[in-house]
């Protein structure tokens, strides 16, 4: 019997992408193949790369500095209630928890480190007012004229989806009607500069568990998801396009930057996950994975996968979509969630590009490294997975809804 | 004492009172004075309530701290001396299933800044790999993490006003949904050049910042820094000493403080209010509320100290500590978060 009080829906999603605004372009673009990475040579002098950037963005005229990132998490929160706010009575006392790394770092440049004080006078005192990550969930309130609790995450690239999980256990407190959680992260010098000197990009097109894999691509994006118990949803008729049937997040407590190597932390966040689903391992129809391109991130998580659905009748479907429009860190496990839902309402399992050649080791009996053509097939249950730096991983499961 | 709500059991401490653990003693809890700005040049007096430069290894022997920024530093320390007042040993302990949540505004700002520095000085091509990870905002509470080996939940959050207040409600959430048995919160910022000069160029100080009038007799926003660490638990254990009980709360970014208090506290009335004013700058507002508007004259009222509004979002931790310090002894309490900027946060505690 479902307890419809402590179940949480998906009622809404909203997307910016390097496909452009909302799921549909996202959906369209991803079902037909495309891949967004493209060079860049001018992200700062002497950067040549792959990245993933957005387009232009609408333009927001309310006398407010706003930073990319923010501006980027209020287009997806608009996108994710267009057809919401205006039928929710209650929707003024939502909660917001938006995800970013990068946040306003994107406003501030060098010369802060020489003279704070001058770089302000110069203008830059509105541009470091959107420094905190807060600002980000503070501008998705302030867009939408929400008053209900508000909150940011930070936890490198697992944010965005921690941003889920802080909203589901909200819900269950009874804290806000709904919630608008979700992540936001701009393309900017900083990070560009920060994962070239750690050595993590791939000059070319990223490729997730392939054996020759060289790294990462950075990608900007946003994606906010409107989540409610099931009980609110129903009595607002809201249509429902999935249920968050279970969550967890662990700590490998291993490593500043890399994750643990036999994948055992991130293996029993997946278990604690399906546990507070109630869900077995053969149910799970598909797992989009973390899969950053790095060496030691896509080892560590294969075996994640082959100690979690260990005793699985058949392999489980793995793939990346990191590999179409790169990694949006704090974005990523939203936008990752949304690709999700929408892959079980469309019934697909999306490959990951370019992954021709899996390396040996991950040649394994207990995951089907999805590639090539697209799959079609009913899709009931799904996770996605999101891991980052500082040891955090978090394990989200979704299931389809039949009233 | 019966309870079933999560116990405050344990608490650890770096502010500009020393590292410490537990309460802070009697004769040194009174209102501090700011202290001249030394860690940067200043053409002119400047003040601010800092953290005296200490060996952290002097606090808890063996601890490596000599790659970390001080948010990191002081993460370890605190949470250090929280489970040690608490009593915990952590090899009894399930540690997958202990939590991190770690409130903060600024984040790892030193470090930040010093990856700007590397960059203005060589370039964006040649800037500093052992810096960058470090610039994220939950690397304090990754190392925290990392040191004691806990492998529960481990999340950062920043809120507007009332980051600390909502860390704390959220990690007694995630007890209270079976999603950890036990919780570190820890709540702090560092002070830095480019944050204090960007509250200067705002205009945003107290006057006592620039010359040495008490701090008590001008006022306004002065800076300040720190971090507290406490221990969040399951009641009933027997060792445990607990300062209080976690019952419920609520924050909010906007609406109306009154209302939202009023229905928090379901027609009874705390026996204390501990005021956290929250925000930079800490000025009277039309936004927030009066605590005596929201009790009767039976309350007691802790006003909010200088040295925890300085911490601004971060800072409701403290002002738990420094009221708690000042032995209100058994009673309802409500922590109440109020900001300039509006919204409010509430948390009704029974202290033992």
């Amino acid at each position: 019997m479902i307890d419809a009080q402590k179940t949480i829906v998906v009622t809404g999603i909203g997307v910016v992408s390097p496909y452009g605004i909302g799921l549909s372009r996202l959906q369209a673009g991803m079902l037909a193949g495309q891949c967004c990475l493209a060079l860049a040579t001018d992200l700062y002098p002497g950067f040549q790369g792959t990245v993933a950037p957005v387009g232009a963005l609408p333009s927001l005229h309310d006398g407010h500095h706003y930073s990319r990132s923010d501006r980027l998490a209020m287009v997806a929160a608009r996108d994710a209630v267009a057809d919401i706010a205006s039928s929710c009575s209650s929707f003024r006392e939502s909660g917001i928890v938006m995800a970013s790394t990068v946040a306003g770092l994107t406003e501030i440049d060098p010369e802060i480190s020489r003279g704070p004080a001058a770089w302000y006078r110069h203008g830059g005192l509105s541009r470091a007012a959107s420094y905190s990550v807060s600002r980000v969930a503070a501008s998705v309130g302030e867009c939408l004229d929400i008053q209900g609790p508000s909150c940011a995450v930070s936890v490198a690239c697992a944010s965005g989806a921690i941003a889920l999980v802080l909203a589901a256990n909200m819900l269950l407190d009874e804290a806000a009607p709904m919630v608008l959680a979700g992540g936001s992260d701009a393309l900017c010098p900083f990070t560009m500069s920060g994962f070239n000197s750690l050595q993590a990009l791939d000059a070319d097109a990223c490729r997730p568990f392939d054996q020759n894999r060289k790294g990462l691509n950075l990608g900007e994006g946003a994606a906010v998801l409107v989540l409610e118990t099931l009980a609110h949803a129903t009595r607002r008729g809201a249509r429902i396009l999935a249920v968050l049937r279970g969550w967890a997040m662990t700590n490998d407590a291993y490593h500043p930057t890399a994750p643990q190597k036999d994948g055992i932390g991130l293996a029993s966040c997946i278990q604690r996950s399906l546990e507070m689903a109630e869900c077995s391992i053969e149910e799970v129809g598909y797992v989009n994975a973390h899969g950053t391109g790095t060496p030691l991130n896509d080892i560590a998580e294969t075996y994640a996968y082959e100690r979690a659905f260990h005793g699985r009748s058949r392999p489980i479907p793995v793939s990346s979509t990191k590999s179409y429009f790169g990694h949006c860190l704090g974005a990523a496990g939203a936008l990752e969630a949304a690709i999700t839902i929408m892959a079980m309402r469309a019934g697909v399992l999306l490959p990951t590009l370019r992954l021709t050649d899996p390396i040996e080791s991950l040649e394994s009996p207990q995951v089907d490294w999805l590639r090539g053509e697209l799959r079609r097939q009913p899709l009931p249950v799904a996770m996605s997975v999101s891991a980052g730096f500082g040891g955090s991983n978090v394990a989200l499961v979704f299931g389809s809804y039949r009233s | 004492m019966k309870t079933t709500l999560p116990v405050l059991t344990g608490i650890g401490s770096v502010t500009p009172y020393g590292p410490l653990a537990g309460l802070i003693p009697a004769e040194s809890s009174g209102p501090l004075e700011p202290s001249a700005i030394t860690a940067w040049t200043t053409l002119e007096l400047r003040r601010a309530f800092l953290v005296e430069p200490f060996r952290p290894a002097s606090i808890v022997p063996g601890l490596k701290t000599r790659r970390l920024d001080r948010l990191s530093a002081w993460a370890l320390v605190a949470s250090s001396l929280a489970l040690r007042d608490a009593g915990i040993d952590l090899g009894q302990m399930d540690r997958s299933r202990i939590a991190v949540f770690f409130a903060t505004g600024f984040g790892c700002v030193e470090l930040t800044e010093a990856f700007y520095q590397s960059a203005a000085t060589y370039g964006w091509a040649e800037t500093d790999p052992i810096t960058f990870p470090e610039t994220l905002s939950n690397a304090p509470a990754s190392h925290v993490a990392l040191f004691h080996d806990l492998r529960g939940p481990n999340v950062t959050v920043s809120c507007k006003s009332f980051a600390a207040e909502s860390a704390l409600l959220q990690a007694a959430s995630l007890m209270r949904h079976g999603q950890a048995d036990l919780a570190i919160v820890l709540a702090g910022d560092t002070l830095t050049q480019a944050v204090y000069e960007w509250y200067e160029t705002a205009d945003l100080l107290s006057p006592a910042c620039f010359n040495n009038e008490p701090a008590s007799s001008v006022s306004g926003f002065i800076p300040s820094e720190g971090l507290v660490a406490m221990v969040l638990e399951p009641a009933g254990r027997l060792a445990a000493r607990p300062y209080a009980a976690l019952g419920a709360g609520r924050w909010a970014a906007g609406g109306d403080t009154r209302a939202g208090v009023r229905q928090l506290l379901e027609g009874g009335l705390p026996d204390f209010i501990l005021c956290a004013g929250n925000g930079a700058p800490c000025t009277p507002s039309s936004l927030t509320c009066s605590p005596r508007d929201l009790v009767g004259e039976d309350t007691t009222i802790f006003p909010a100290q200088p040295v925890a509004v300085g911490m601004g979002e971060a800072g409701a931790l403290l002002h738990l500590l420094l009221a708690l310090s000042r032995r209100p002894g058994p009673g309802q309490a409500l922590l109440l978060g109020t900001s300039a900027h509006g919204g409010f946060a509430a948390l009704r505690l029974e202290l033992f």
